[in-house]
């Protein structure tokens, strides 16, 4: 009985002691050029207008491919990376996944994390895309990913509510913060920031700081640009928005909206907050809660009505393929389905903003369907002298520091000059640690 | 029909015992003992989500102890648990004596007072406590009625973590079940003796009803105390664990660094501190109630 009892003790902790660690074999499913009967799963975030979009598509897909079944995995993006995080984790990610930018940075840093879809061109047509563009999703010379988007974000107002003020929509810095006092006699706001998961309290404060000073923030090898100083001219920027009435402060915010997202707050609904800072390929969530036509894109500001720089683009979001997929010809053979397939573009629209490859642009552009605010919004981002967004900016940790910083000056528990060196420490330790 | 023929089990094998709770042993083989050694083994590593491990002996328990985050995240939680257990267990107790009156319609009474513990801290209950606490919402609208003053209870880091107190709190349902249940064996010849000695309903309170359920006050106050120590889901989903981190247990501080970080090796490190936290807490209690006892006899 001992014998036995030591026996399986001995194999147990064996198990225990070889297994604990990850995997790091890799046995990649070679293509071999065929569509073979499969089923893949597909996961991807966003909003209603986006999840109707592309259930549509894979309809579409369904009746082209009836052998090849996808299983979609959607959600909103709050917790979505967490989510997909755990699932790389355990080797238990979907066959093709919709990735953010600076995952690439956190899952695949030497550009083994996903699949190289160089090697699927059999499938998967590139020329459609510029190199640039495709550059966004290569690491170490392998293509990780393709850019689905280029976005950028963009001022959008709620049109009824300046108009009922008879408020014009802001060109420049200065007249945003003027146009705090003609809100705030009325209760109203102007404009919302926010600390959840967008963070575009501080990403609107960089831009100011950026057309001001021409430096870029963190640069794409994750470089720190800006010192002490220019944080501390961040925070100054954001502490007068608050104090101008142009934004609520941190607590009547949070007060006012609990943990819920702006596009579901009743400020927001109700035109209590008449702005929104947010990117192109996402800004279809907010139009869907107000009245027709009711959200409108505003100028993008300037320091001086000349002075047009700072502001940034970056791929709004990118397609990946599994490392681990067991399917990779059909894999990539649903993502240029995805991407270049013109009558998928006609049914996905802008919901994924405007997209990056020409075939889907044209498409869009022959039905009429190159319209809406993320095309006006991005057509405006065109004529700027625009700064592409380093992956390692929106590293969850990285976001993490700015609004502890945003946070603490709102709260006025220390002055901006000690918020920006506690921020300027925090960043660049970080950033010498993943880079 | 031929009568079936039992034979003795205990001569069958003196292995059929074993195999019989073999299921048993090999669901906590699997899923309570082999993740815990995992765990303990990753919190020596530096394991991330992606990339090399290597061997880190004790280096994130000292990065943990060095970190401002990880003692704020741990002055939250014991904050957190020594608010709630006692208002908890003094609330249910007091609900469980009057819900072990006999009156009509009593049956009622315990399920709706036991629904609220059901509901967790799913979606519904966050929007209906967003309606509860916000700026303009009823428990603000009700003090201005009664002319007081309202309360930031989302954006003040003094209330936030009440809130989530409170929402423990509402759904006190399964502790105050197993009061009850203590309640109704205590025998009523105990009640009925004091009666005719002149004794009152309060007295009887405290020198009959709490001797005769001490026992399960201690159990639920074990059960409660672990629980609130281990707290992620209400603060997750209600505050997110703001404002200015007032509301970050240790339990969000595992998840963002396993998950959001992806710092797997450091996670596990905090998941055993916060273990070791849990029994010294129970241990604590049990020698204070062991000499207590002594100290009785």
């Amino acid at each position: 009985m001992k014998k036995i009892v030591s026996l399986i003790t001995a194999i147990f902790f064996t198990a225990v002691l070889s297994a604990c660690g990850k995997k790091t074999s890799e046995n990649l499913t070679k293509p071999d050029g065929q569509l073979d009967k499969c089923t893949l799963r597909f996961s991807w975030w966003g909003g209603d207008d986006r999840h109707k979009a592309t259930l549509e598509a894979i309809k579409l897909w369904n009746t082209i491919h009836p052998e090849i079944k996808i299983i979609p995995e959607y959600g909103g993006w709050d917790g979505w990376t967490e989510k997909v995080t755990s699932q790389i984790s355990g080797g238990t990610e979907p066959d093709i996944m919709q990735i953010n930018y600076d995952w690439l940075v956190t899952l695949s840093p030497d550009g083994s994390g996903f699949y190289d879809l160089n090697e699927l061109d059999s499938q998967l047509d590139l020329s459609c895309f510029d190199k640039d563009v495709l550059s966004f999703g290569e690491i170490n010379g392998r293509l990780n990913a393709v850019t689905v988007s280029v976005t950028g974000r963009g001022l959008f107002y709620n049109s009824a509510v300046y108009d009922r003020l008879g408020a014009e929509f802001p060109t420049t810095w200065d007249e945003l913060i003027a146009l705090g006092d003609t809100f705030r006699q009325e209760g109203l706001y102007p404009l919302d920031l926010d600390i959840q998961s967008g963070g575009t309290a501080w990403y609107l404060a960089i831009v100011y700081v950026q057309q001001l000073t021409g430096k870029n923030f963190i640069s794409m090898d994750g470089e720190l640009g800006f010192t002490a100083d220019d944080i501390c001219m961040a925070l100054d920027f954001y502490k007068e928005m608050e104090s101008s009435g142009v934004i609520r402060n941190i607590q009547t915010r949070t007060d006012e909206d609990g943990n819920t997202a702006l596009y579901q707050s009743p400020e927001f609904i109700g035109g209590k907050v008449a702005g929104v800072l947010e990117w192109g390929s996402s800004v279809g969530k907010y139009e869907a809660v107000l009245p027709d036509g009711t959200l409108k894109a505003g100028p993008f500001l300037t320091s001086d009505g000349e002075n047009s720089s700072g502001w940034m683009i970056k791929p709004s979001m990118l397609y990946a393929v599994s490392k681990n997929t067991k399917y990779p010809d059909e894999a990539a053979a649903f993502m240029d389905f995805l991407l270049n397939n013109e009558d998928c573009a006609r049914i996905l629209g802008t919901s994924r903003g405007i997209p990056a490859s020409h075939s889907a642009e044209k498409s869009l552009e022959q039905n009429g369907l190159l319209t809406g605010l993320a095309h006006e919004s991005d057509s405006m981002l065109e004529q700027l002298d625009t700064v592409t967004v380093s992956p390692y900016m929106e590293l969850p940790q990285m976001k993490d520091f700015y609004n502890t910083a945003i946070e603490k000056v709102s709260y006025d528990l220390c002055d901006t000059e000690t918020a920006a060196e506690e921020m300027y420490d925090s960043v660049t330790k970080y950033l010498d640690k993943v880079k | 029909m031929k009568k079936r023929q039992y034979t003795n089990p205990t001569g069958v094998s003196k292995y059929t015992g074993l195999l019989l709770i073999s299921p048993f042993i090999a669901g906590f083989l699997l899923f309570t003992l082999y993740p815990f050694i995992c765990s303990f083994v990753l919190g020596m590593t530096n394991s991330r989500t992606v990339g090399e491990t290597e061997f880190i002996g004790f280096e994130n328990y000292r990065t943990m102890f060095r970190s401002g985050s990880f003692r704020r995240a741990l002055e939250v939680t014991l904050k957190y648990a020594a608010i709630l257990v006692p208002l908890k267990l003094i609330v249910s107790l007091l609900t469980a004596v009057l819900l072990n009156l006999e009156i009509r319609g009593i049956g009622f009474f315990r399920t709706a007072f036991y629904i609220p513990s059901i509901l967790g801290s799913n979606l519904a209950v966050v929007i209906m406590w967003q309606y509860l606490f916000t700026a303009k919402g009823l428990i603000n609208q009700f003090l201005e009625f009664l002319g007081a003053s309202p309360v930031s209870w989302y954006g003040d880091p003094d209330a936030a973590l009440y809130i989530i107190v409170l929402l423990r709190l509402w759904e006190f349902g399964s502790t105050m079940i197993i009061f009850l249940a203590a309640l109704r064996d205590i025998p009523r010849e105990l009640y009925d003796a004091a009666k005719v000695d002149g004794c009152g309903s309060i007295r009887s309170f405290f020198s009959i009803t709490l001797p005769q359920i001490k026992g399960v006050i201690f159990i639920n106050l074990i059960l409660q105390t672990i629980s609130a120590l281990q707290e992620f889901n209400a603060p997750y989903m209600i505050t997110g664990g703001g404002p200015l981190k007032s509301t970050y247990t240790v339990g969000m501080l595992i998840y963002d660094e396993m998950f959001k970080y992806g710092e797997i090796g450091y996670a596990n490190a905090v998941s055993w501190i916060l273990f070791a936290v849990i029994t010294l807490a129970v241990s604590v209690m049990y020698l204070v109630t062991g000499r207590m006892e002594r100290d009785k006899t």
